[in-house]
């Protein structure tokens, strides 16, 4: 793989000046900027793996997000289209109203992406209504739920009542995840799963979309 | 000794054998952050943080409701003092929020990454020209009429706040007989840098890109936050010390073991050095790190283990070494039965409560939502299964008069010292000390004021 292999390992050991160098020079040599972003999308899978393996932890999902806004930086300005286009499947998630705590679903989210799926993020403080448009809008097959405090149980719930006065519910899988959730919540809210963490929720995209 | 006295003493001497791992009659009932006491009494959670009386009178019915209860709960928030400054780091009932709803933090990059430097070699300069007009918007711009008339309301509200807390905490122990669950607060110095300076995103990426900046900056902060912390805890030493623990559970051990625990275990030296207990809360799953609380002396740090972990699991780890606070997940206060909440308390008091040294609790506090009836069934399963010894009668443990000033404790920087201030009078005519000292008492309660906003 050679100059490849480069950029590569450069992305997964988070080293930034060496993958903007990298970068760089492939751009120099007159290489198709989509064959470099296809080489840093497979490099962010990689860097999923060893979040799940536990030998990376947040900080390294963090680094490796903001070296890839780096790398964007320098190729998006570039003719052409950069979208990588086929994905695995589209997710909506967000953190649900009166709350704005993003750490658990960012790191989902980020997941998610380095898996190859769509995902639209709706941020924090969602209220329902905001959630059920995005479901139609979209049509995705699933829909997660984030939250951090306790007193959002009922506006979790009300988001999946929402969903089937919209005639929704049938067409989309309710992912709920966060600190104050467990099985029991999910059975009070009517999702259809509860994501202990943020490789199970991935997983559980996964296997809606009959993913690998 | 009356009997609201000795009804205090009997609360106090548990809470604190419990802490101590030493023999009581029975576990307390001792959550630190009972958020459900104010709500069952009917406030709204704006009334609670903005209205004194209001909040008093609530934890006053709660009491009276539920007599078994050992120390109620701690609110550092009293929300005039924050509006008097427009801080930016909170969210509140009532202001920006519903007023039913839950106060909540509003992290972002308050310090800039280049400003480590400043940092590190001014800590109280930098906070005061930096970074509190940036978390306390009325301070901004600086010089401004706005600013300077911010930093006078704010001085003033800060004493009336003290004065609230002194007033509640002495109302609630002459007429109820109500000890306080912890006094004082400060935070663990990644923390500091990883809350409200530097931010989650900010802070993983200086340790990445940054490591020995942050490992100084750390070090700075050991000091600032131990002089924070002995300035606003009991002067008697009966409660202990408050930390919530915010970014420890997002680390590996690696970087736990490099970036967080070093400096936090300094600090705790110092406070447990200067005749302290300590109450941290681990929030989040704490499991791949609380082992280090094996290094702290024993019967000193309290634990508050959050939801995601495991009890049974610390139990076994560090139960034997440090008194354990947990065991009952948020959604069995809010969704649960009674007779669900009684088999759950039973079982703890079987297993990890079962040789003292265990506090039945949530994880690190009793949610606002809990339904009445669980909370009962709570109390009355600790009753029922969580006794030990009817001949032991709990009494407050000595002070510790004999305690010092740890050696390692660095004295608090000032903004103007003493001698710089001599200097320009060119010496005083009289007796020195008569000026000196109520100078430097007024610098260094400006000084603690700066650091409070790091929580």
């Amino acid at each position: 793989m050679g100059e490849s292999g480069t950029l590569t390992r450069a992305l997964v050991e988070l080293n930034e000046e060496r993958v903007l160098a990298a970068v760089n020079e492939r751009l120099a040599a007159g290489e198709d900027p989509l064959a470099i972003i296809k080489e840093c999308n497979e490099a962010m899978v990689e860097v999923g793996k060893l979040f799940e393996k536990k030998e990376y932890y947040l900080s390294e999902l963090i680094m490796s997000g903001e070296i890839m806004k780096g790398v964007m930086a320098v190729l998006e300005p570039l003719p052409g289209e950069v979208k990588t286009g086929a994905h695995e499947g589209t997710v909506v998630i967000g953190t649900v109203k009166e709350d704005i705590h993003d750490i658990g679903k960012n790191i989902v989210v980020s997941l998610l992406k380095g898996t190859g799926f769509e995902v639209v993020d709706l941020g924090v403080d969602v209220a329902s209504a905001d959630f059920v448009a995005k479901v139609r809008e979209t049509g995705t097959k699933v829909l997660g739920l984030s939250t951090l405090l306790n007193f959002t149980y009922p506006e979790m719930k009300k988001v999946v009542d929402d969903l089937s006065a919209a005639g929704l519910r049938d067409k989309v899988k309710v992912v709920i995840g966060g600190a104050p959730c467990n099985e029991r919540v999910r059975e009070f809210v009517g999702a259809d799963y509860y994501a202990p963490d943020a490789v199970a929720g991935v997983n559980i995209c996964k296997e809606v979309y009959g993913a690998g | 000794m009356s009997d609201l006295q000795e009804l205090f003493a009997r609360r106090l001497g548990r809470y604190q054998a419990a802490i101590a791992l030493e023999p009581a009659d029975r576990m307390p009932i001792a959550c630190g952050s009972n958020y459900f006491a104010e709500v069952y009494a009917g406030n709204t959670n704006q009334e609670t943080i903005y209205d004194a009386e209001k909040w008093l009178k609530g934890e006053k019915a709660f009491i009276r409701a539920f007599p078994e209860v050992d120390v109620l709960r701690n609110n550092r928030i009293w929300a005039p003092l924050y509006d008097a400054v427009g801080n930016v780091t909170y969210r509140l009932p009532g202001r920006d929020l519903p007023p039913r709803s839950q106060f909540q933090f509003v992290e972002k990059e308050y310090m800039l990454p280049d400003e480590y430097a400043f940092l590190i070699d001014n800590p109280g300069q930098y906070l005061m020209e930096r970074w509190i007009p940036r978390v306390l918007g009325d301070t901004a711009p600086p010089g401004s009429a706005r600013a300077n008339m911010a930093f006078l309301k704010g001085g003033m509200a800060q004493m009336m706040m003290a004065q609230i807390m002194r007033n509640r905490s002495i109302h609630l122990q002459n007429e109820l007989g109500m000890p306080q669950p912890m006094t004082g607060f400060f935070l663990a110095p990644f923390d500091v840098l990883a809350d409200t300076l530097r931010g989650l995103k900010g802070i993983f990426m200086d340790i990445l890109r940054r490591p020995d900046k942050v490992l100084a900056a750390c070090d700075v902060l050991v000091p600032e936050m131990a002089n924070l912390a002995l300035a606003n805890a009991d002067p008697f030493r009966r409660n202990p010390i408050f930390v919530p623990t915010h970014k420890a559970c997002f680390m590996s051990p690696k970087q736990f073991d490099t970036f967080y625990w070093p400096s936090f275990k300094k600090l705790m030296d110092i406070l447990i050095e200067s005749g302290y207990t300590i109450r941290a809360y681990l929030e989040g799953d704490w499991g791949p790190h609380w082992h280090h609380l094996l290094e702290m002396p024993k019967g000193k740090v309290l634990c508050d283990i959050d939801n995601q972990g495991d009890i049974f699991q610390a139990k076994k780890d560090i139960g034997r070494h440090q008194c354990l606070a947990g065991g009952v997940p948020d959604s069995l206060f809010i969704l649960g039965t009674p007779r669900e909440m009684r088999e759950r308390v039973k079982l703890l008091c079987g297993t990890v409560g079962a040789d003292g040294g265990f506090i039945v609790n949530g994880g690190c506090n009793i949610p606002y939502d809990t339904r009445p009836e669980n909370y009962r069934a709570m109390i009355d399963a600790v009753m029922e299964y969580g006794r030990y010894d009817e001949n032991v009668k709990p009494a407050p443990r000595q002070e510790r008069p004999d305690a010092v000033r740890a050696a390692a404790l660095k004295p608090q920087g000032m903004l103007t010292p003493w001698a710089v201030r001599s200097a320009e009078l060119g010496g005083v005519l009289g007796d020195e000390d008569l000026v000196r000292r109520p100078w430097e008492m007024l610098e260094s309660m400006g000084y603690n004021w700066l650091w409070q906003w790091v929580l």
